[in-house]
């Protein structure tokens, strides 16, 4: 696959050297222009899953920034160009905030409406941007008083700059910052769950992605020599969308692949006078329908990459630990509407002790896990752990704080191997992927799984879905182990398996709590049971004690008649 | 007495939006995607009511009103020939998938519609009669009358079909969870087939509705589309009646702001108020807030 | 990618010249977007044009697509330059021409186009030539006739949120400036808005004597259709939009009524058999009606070619004869002005409220309209 995109890379040179007119250079410098603004894009929507309708706004933004300074006030590139590239970040970071915390379908609109917005703005302020004319005499790439050529000289410029951002996004994609940007595209309260500070890693990505649409957008005008609203308007973003979904979402080679081919489309069909673009319509129906994954997908369906050779796995050091209470709860409540899902609850895990957590449905006991692990803000209540207040904490200083979870539906990213799925829970700690990915596999063999670790998550049976998720968990190194109905849906073999997993963890001096149903599991299993009723601390003893108490057993039978 | 006649011609122009906005929702909520050809698929009831009226005409009198139902039935049969080129090869794909996907139908709409008709914006026969009738000191276009009733009608039997049919049920429960109608024993795909044929139609009837008084271009669905996107926004992701009431919203709106200040400000307006919207209340104005899965 | 091309060759030739040169001719025009519809007349314009070549001269012209962005428009004049060419008929979008302009002074090129976008020939670039009266002058036109003719001092303008709009209200403020008429209202249309009832609202409240429209095709046509709904007294006189026969075919006659509009000219009223026979020749090729653009496309093409035919052969050759020449068009005579403004006429015309087809009522030449 890679000596494939580098042999592409020559032939692409060759043409551009010895073959192509100063048409075929042009239509190449813009394919280099797109190429770089859906490199960018690939961060924000291909990584980050975020749909922003933003990204041919930062582009048109950088554009005008170049438009203007160069053709109203005679600045040249090496000032320009530094401005097209802040601008649109300050624009991003502005923006972003709000906006960033909205849902898919709504943060889409939300963008596209900050594009119509900034597309208004420079129709209708004619002073400062010509109006719908534009601004014409927009100097080429100059500096130290030299115009670099139209042709060849500006193909190579553009193409050196797509190639040095190119690059950057791949390292960027391949290492910890976009695996971290995948976790929470597929998953985003898992990625919180395992330390990553989302709202910052999505303001990260999207403010990188208008760097380089802003980058491109400059390049655009000092190809075409005039800034006009043109560039703001909604076909440039469509065009970036459809290069990067065409190419290979979330991959930088797709976005170059994507622009090559999806700007010399139409030039191809230009001999059908004004129906050319039926059939680059057609065309662009028949990629997204036949190339799923997008032309990389396909060059790797066609040349399978060798799989990487495993990590040597890597021990992770053991945490000195005292004996004692290690999280303390007091008086959580938390209302939903006008339900009190929980209502002061108090309890303390203590260090090497494994907690069962029971009720019937609705008792509150996933509420309970939810805010300790800080996906959900309590209303009152304190929470402790070893002495640092974490009361109404964002779940990702939650998690790196030490404590850890799984969810009552696995929630393992289908599409990853089960050594990405568990590496990801070291994203936040470790220096590089191969540290991380080194240290899951150890987590991995110690729970007897290291065998399935390039197997997809998607394709594994349920019991060892929960076994990867807890790996993950453990990976985390946690000081407070929170489970979530762990031995649902598995067989009686595999509960008695996680009953020994799960006391040797406790035994390395984690405080664990398991919301668990099944007593025949739990009770042998914990050191003390808490029942919860509507709420309410029911109960808080010894496991032997549960099926002796009246209360709990008329919160689980209903009043005695 | 100003005030009243612009707040007719904004429910006018709200009732044809909501129609536009209703075949967008359905479909959204049956197959789980974004129909970013929608607006084009107005467009293209518009031209199809052009292009038939004169054969229409030679034997009717009054050609809009024959000519509704058979946009209706082309249309419906437009959608079904979209959702199986355009949604069916691209079922449990990122939903991003589709977005694309329709993008390209709208571009092979548009062009298409350049290509056959040419760029000169054209009218479509009024539904009754053109012209105008005074209702006190009201001047009304006959057509403006037409569209409300029209729309109230194709709204309404919408919403019988939904709550009182067996097949009106089943889209609705097809449409509400598709995976709890399948285990039913509902034929989803079927039902999703059904949903964009019913969609497309209700478009074509918008288009068909305003070509006779804004006209048609081949690129007028850029705009409607965005109405249409903006309406289900404001009225609550998903929610139907919502969308109806944002697309008369949007109207109400754009006639209001534009008769206080001007068209560029009305626009940008709405675009600011739906991003306040957006970031005060995301669930829309009438929505409820969707429940996060832990 | 020039492997790829395959341009149509348009070769219209005359008996017994098939050894000599071929005049080449791209036509690069907006055929998809907004502009389409004007972009078609100027294709059309062009071809027949071409079509009509002097006996003994072999044509060639390749048509290309330049939607609405100046990228796309550059690089359509990029591809065309790869061979040798006579003159290019270039974009009526002023934006598309602003860019296309230094390429073409570095190829060597003559830009032939009917946009009205004043600053076009303002940037000192010898490759352009404006074979339709620039705002400038329409705008003159349109001023003069609506304080001179009309009497009219009060004004409403209202105009388009687009480059045509934009550039034309600019002229518009002038020229009534110039003739001592202060506008009392004006405004700028979106032109995706769709009820238009807001804006005669306020423009009538400011008690305006004349509607001054600026518009595009379809928003002139609701606007007049709005304004008879509503029984609008006030005289309109709209921009040269009006004059397309497209436009009024969205209108019943009775609603133009008394509608008079600025225009290069108006092909469908006649006035001429040269202009009859153009029409006709238009109808007949095109299936279509023929405006004003189509028209000066013609003559553009028309001069270019009479240059051909006297022996004008490289683009320099062309570029001296519409720079030096005098060129008598259907439409007007044309001449540069040293910018390559080729037409200082214009027309004013009017329905009667019977028929589609409007009257010239009025003509000024020798407009200059002095440029900011």
């Amino acid at each position: 696959m890679r000596s494939v995109l580098a042999s592409g890379a020559v032939a692409l040179i060759a043409y551009a050297l010895l073959y192509a007119s100063p048409y075929g250079l042009r239509v190449l410098t813009v394919a280099g222009v797109y190429a770089l603004a859906a490199t960018g894009f690939q961060l924000v929507f291909g990584l980050a899953g975020a749909l922003s309708l933003a990204h041919g706004a930062f582009f048109g933004v950088g554009a005008y920034a170049t438009g203007i300074l160069g053709s109203q006030l005679g600045w040249s590139f090496p000032a320009t160009f530094p401005v097209s590239l802040a601008l649109p970040v300050l624009l991003a970071l502005l923006v972003g905030l709000p906006v960033l915390r909205l849902e898919s379908h709504y943060f889409a609109l939300a963008t596209l409406g900050i594009a119509q917005v900034v597309l208004l703005l420079a129709v209708n302020t004619p002073d400062l941007t010509g109006g719908a004319n534009g601004l014409a005499g927009v100097p080429g790439i100059a500096a130290f008083g030299a115009t670099l050529p139209r042709g060849l000289p500006l193909a190579a410029a553009v193409w050196a700059i797509v190639a040095l951002g190119g690059l950057l996004a791949w390292r960027l994609a391949r290492g910890r910052w976009g695996r971290a940007l995948t976790l929470l595209r597929d998953d985003p309260l898992a990625a919180a769950a395992l330390g990553l500070d989302v709202g910052r890693l999505r303001l990260q990505a999207f403010a990188l992605s208008a760097l380089y649409a802003g980058a491109a957008g400059a390049l655009a005008v000092h190809t075409q020599r005039v800034v006009s609203p043109e560039v703001l308007e909604f076909p440039v973003m469509v065009s970036i969308l459809t290069i990067a979904v065409v190419g290979g979402r979330g991959r930088v080679a797709g976005a170059v692949l994507g622009a090559l081919l999806l700007i010399h489309l139409p030039e191809w069909f230009r001999f059908l006078e004004r129906s050319y673009l039926i059939l680059y319509g057609g065309a662009l129906l028949a990629a997204i329908v036949l190339a799923p994954h997008g032309l990389t997908g396909l060059l790797e369906r066609l040349l399978p990459p060798k799989p990487r050779p495993p990590p040597a796995p890597l021990p992770l050091p053991a945490p000195a630990v005292a004996d004692g209470p290690v999280l303390r709860v007091e008086g959580l409540a938390k209302a939903f509407g006008g339900v009190r899902a929980v209502d002061g609850v108090s309890f303390t895990l203590q260090s090497s002790r494994i907690t069962g957590l029971i009720g019937p449905n609705g008792s509150g006991k996933t509420t309970v896990i939810n805010l300790l692990s800080g996906l959900e803000r309590p209303d009152a209540g304190r929470v402790d752990l070893l002495g640092r207040d974490l009361s109404g904490a964002r779940a990702d200083r939650i998690a790196r704080a030490g404590i850890a979870r799984t969810f009552q539906s696995a929630g393992l990213p289908e599409d990853s191997t089960v050594l990405e799925a568990v590496a990801a829970a070291r994203l936040e700690r470790d220096a590089s992927i191969a540290t991380a990915e080194a240290h899951a596999l150890s987590v991995l063999a110690r729970l007897g799984v290291a065998d399935r670790a390039r197997e997809r998550c998607g394709t594994l049976p349920a019991g060892l879905r929960r076994r990867v998720e807890l790996a993950r968990a453990l990976a985390r190194q946690p000081r407070v182990l929170l489970l979530d109905e762990p031995a649902a849906g598995l067989t009686d073999a595999e509960k008695a398996e996680l009953s020994g997993h799960l006391r040797a963890i406790a035994a390395d001096g984690v405080a664990v709590l398991v919301v668990e149903h099944d007593m025949g599991f739990l009770l042998p299993l914990a050191d003390r049971v808490l029942a919860l009723d509507q709420g309410r601390v029911l109960y808080d003893g010894a496991p032997a004690g549960v099926p002796h108490d009246p209360a709990v057993v008329e919160a689980y039978l209903g009043a005695p008649a | 007495m100003t005030i009243l006649q612009l707040t007719l011609n904004g429910l006018a122009l709200g009732a044809a939006y909501a129609l536009v906005a209703l075949g967008f929702v359905l479909v959204l909520n049956a197959a789980g995607a974004v129909n970013f050809a929608h607006g084009d698929l107005v467009m293209a009831g518009g031209m199809l009511a052009v292009a038939l009226a004169p054969h229409i005409t030679s034997f009717w009198p009054a050609p809009g009103l024959a000519l509704l139902p058979l946009v209706l039935v082309l249309m419906a049969a437009l959608g079904l020939a979209v959702s199986w080129l355009a949604y069916l090869p691209l079922r449990g794909r990122p939903h991003v998938s589709v977005f694309i996907s329709t993008i390209a139908v709208g571009i092979i709409l548009q062009n298409g519609a350049n290509a056959l008709f040419g760029g000169e914006p054209r009218a479509a026969p009024p539904l009754l009669w053109g012209g105008t009738v005074a209702l006190g000191p009201l001047v009304v276009s006959v057509q403006s009358l037409a569209i409300l009733a029209v729309a109230a009608l194709l709204i309404g039997a919408q919403q019988w079909v939904f709550a009182r049919t067996q097949i009106g049920r089943r889209l609705r429960a097809t449409a509400q969870d598709p995976e709890m109608a399948r285990a039913c024993g509902i034929p989803v795909t079927a039902m999703i087939l059904a949903t964009f044929a019913l969609g497309t139609a209700y478009a074509g009837a918008a288009g068909l509705l305003l070509a006779n008084q804004f006209f048609v271009t081949p690129t007028a669905g850029g705009d409607l589309i965005l109405k249409a996107y903006i309406a289900v926004t404001i009225g609550g992701w998903g929610s139907v009646p919502g969308a109806v009431v944002g697309a008369l919203l949007i109207a109400l709106f754009e006639v209001g702001v534009s008769a206080v200040l001007s068209y560029p400000v009305a626009l940008g307006a709405l675009y600011a108020t739906l991003l306040v919207i957006l970031v005060a209340r995301p669930q829309g104005l009438f929505g409820e807030a969707a429940r996060r899965r832990a | 990618m020039r492997r790829f091309a395959f341009p149509i060759l348009l070769s219209l030739l005359a008996a017994g010249a098939a050894h000599a040169q071929p005049v080449n001719v791209p036509v690069l025009v907006p055929l998809t977007g907004f502009l389409s519809l004007e972009g078609t007349s100027q294709r059309n314009g062009a071809l027949l044009a071409l079509k009509q070549a002097p006996a003994g001269l072999t044509v060639a012209a390749d048509v290309v697509d330049t939607g609405t962005s100046p990228e796309a428009a550059v690089t359509a004049l990029e591809r065309a330059a790869g061979k040798p060419v006579t003159a290019v008929v270039a974009s009526m979008l002023g934006t598309q021409m602003l860019a296309m302009l230094p390429l073409a002074k570095d190829y060597g090129l003559p830009l032939v186009t009917v946009s009205g976008t004043a600053s076009i020939t303002e940037q000192g670039n010898p490759w352009v030539f404006r074979f339709f009266p620039g705002d400038a002058v329409t705008k003159a036109a349109h001023a003069r006739y609506v304080v001179e003719d009309l009497g009219r001092k009060r004004p409403a303008v209202i105009y388009q949120t687009t480059a045509y709009g934009q550039g034309g209200k600019a002229q518009l403020m002038e020229q009534f400036q110039k003739l001592g008429a202060t506008p009392v209202f004006e405004e700028g249309v979106d032109t995706s808005a769709k009820d238009l009832l807001p804006v005669i609202t306020k423009a009538l409240a400011a008690n305006p004597d004349v509607l001054v429209l600026h518009l595009h095709s379809a928003p002139t046509a609701l606007f007049i259709r709005q304004a008879a709904a509503h029984g609008v007294g006030v005289p309109i006189v709209a921009g040269s939009a009006m004059h397309q026969p497209s436009t009024a075919a969205l209108l019943e006659p009775a609603e133009l009524k008394g509608v008079c509009a600025e225009t290069a000219a108006s092909p469908v009223s006649g006035g001429s058999p040269e202009v009859e026979a153009f029409t006709a020749a238009y109808r007949g090729a095109f299936n279509a009606e023929p405006d004003a653009f189509a028209l000066a496309q013609y003559d553009g093409v028309r001069m270019v070619l009479d240059a051909a035919a006297k022996g004008a052969r490289t683009a320099e050759q062309v570029r001296d004869a519409l720079a030096k020449g005098t060129h008598k068009g259907l439409a007007m005579t044309y001449a540069s002005d040293g910018k390559g403004n080729m037409a200082h006429s214009a027309v004013i015309v009017c329905y009667d409220g019977k028929t589609r087809v409007p009257a010239l009522v009025k003509r000024y030449d020798s407009l200059t309209g002095a440029v900011k």
